[in-house]
């Protein structure tokens, strides 16, 4: 797999006012660490990181001062609109390093019980694996094409790449065809225009005795 | 139904305001799609009982609506052609309180089409601007 290249700084200022501007610069902070060594503030283009991840590399290479290392991403900030990064952590790895990383499920298929009138609902769509740094798989695409309602989609039922070992849990379902429930209120799409005197119960409070409020 | 707490502490709360934009409760957790809110702001429990009838009519039973907000407060008023004082008014409706970039309603089990067309719904019975989001899977 081929590792994208970022061309990074090393930054001397930090703080939010200075993040905010660099980030205003079309610039991004970063943070790289790990393996017993001191902590190093990095910066890059905000545009290149974003056409990079999209690729779903786990690994980044980071070029500065003419060099380049690998390192791996371990966790990518977002706004608060979950639209832009903001911050990214890289970590030392060695290519040969076994690493846990959480890689994304993409279900392929269209399960045989959708045609019963089951859904789909896709439970977790990440699960953990420990692996080589050099081999983290971008996506697992387990097949649901035979799921029937009331079927499950287990992480022990997700081939794996050789070399890659599932951490999570053998039995978590992942994904599981299901006829939904209508509740009694929701099969009313009206539904009863309200209640509107009704009032939520009081918590601590015994229902009011006039007679002692009289006292 | 409109929904409200089921048990309160106090039946009125003091106005406040809707400080910071939302640093939890903004990202797609439980569909593949949702619709985030663009602006603070309250909504009512009708309004969100509003969008869900939306939702649920347009896809005829597909899919599932997933509600990521609940009125947990109380908003009071006065009756009409009362003179200002003699306390504060009785509660009229309950609102949830959004901030920017709050996700209001989640969808699963349909495709991105159909669940932009139901979330067009939807987001007409909000209150503030709004937009369609898509599960970001991976980093």
């Amino acid at each position: 797999m081929k590792i994208p290249t970022l061309k990074a700084e090393t930054r001397t200022q930090r703080g939010t006012r200075f993040c905010r501007n660099l980030r205003e610069s079309g610039r991004l902070p970063g943070v790289i660490y790990g393996h017993g060594e001191e902590p190093v503030s990095v910066s890059f283009s905000a545009h290149e990181l974003k056409m990079e991840l999209r690729h779903g590399s786990r690994l980044m290479s980071l070029e500065m001062g003419g060099e380049a290392k690998q390192y791996l991403i371990k966790e990518v900030q977002y706004d608060h609109f979950d639209k832009d990064p903001v911050h990214v952590d890289f970590a030392r790895v060695d290519l040969d390093e076994r690493v846990r990383v959480q890689v994304t499920v993409e279900l392929r298929g269209t399960p045989a019980g959708l045609s019963e009138g089951g859904i789909l609902d896709q439970l977790h769509d990440k699960i953990e694996v420990e692996c080589r740094a050099g081999d983290i798989p971008s996506t697992l695409h387990p097949s649901v094409a035979g799921l029937l309602v009331n079927d499950a989609l287990c992480a022990k039922d997700i081939e794996l790449p050789e070399g890659v070992t599932l951490i999570t849990g053998p039995d978590e379902k992942i994904a599981m065809v299901h006829i939904l429930a209508v509740k009694a209120d929701e099969a009313t799409e009206e539904g009863a225009e309200s209640t509107g005197s009704a009032e939520p119960e009081r918590i601590g409070r015994v229902a009011e005795d006039p007679e002692s409020k009289d006292a | 139904m409109a929904m409200m707490p089921k048990r309160v502490k106090y039946r009125k709360f003091q106005r406040g305001k809707i400080r910071d934009k939302a640093t939890r409760g903004n990202t797609v957790a439980y569909g593949e799609f949702g619709l985030q809110a663009l602006s603070k702001g309250m909504v009512s429990a009708r309004q969100i009982e509003a969008g869900r009838v939306a939702a649920v009519h347009f896809l005829n039973r597909e899919g599932k609506v997933y509600m990521r907000v609940f009125p947990h407060r109380s908003i009071s008023a006065k009756p009409l052609e009362t003179r200002m004082g003699k306390g504060k008014g009785e509660p009229s409706e309950w609102v949830a309180r959004v901030r920017e970039g709050t996700m209001i309603y989640e969808l699963g089990g349909v495709e991105e089409g159909v669940a932009r067309q139901a979330m067009v719904r939807v987001a007409a019975k909000m209150p503030m601007r709004c937009r369609f989001v898509i599960r970001r899977h991976g980093l």
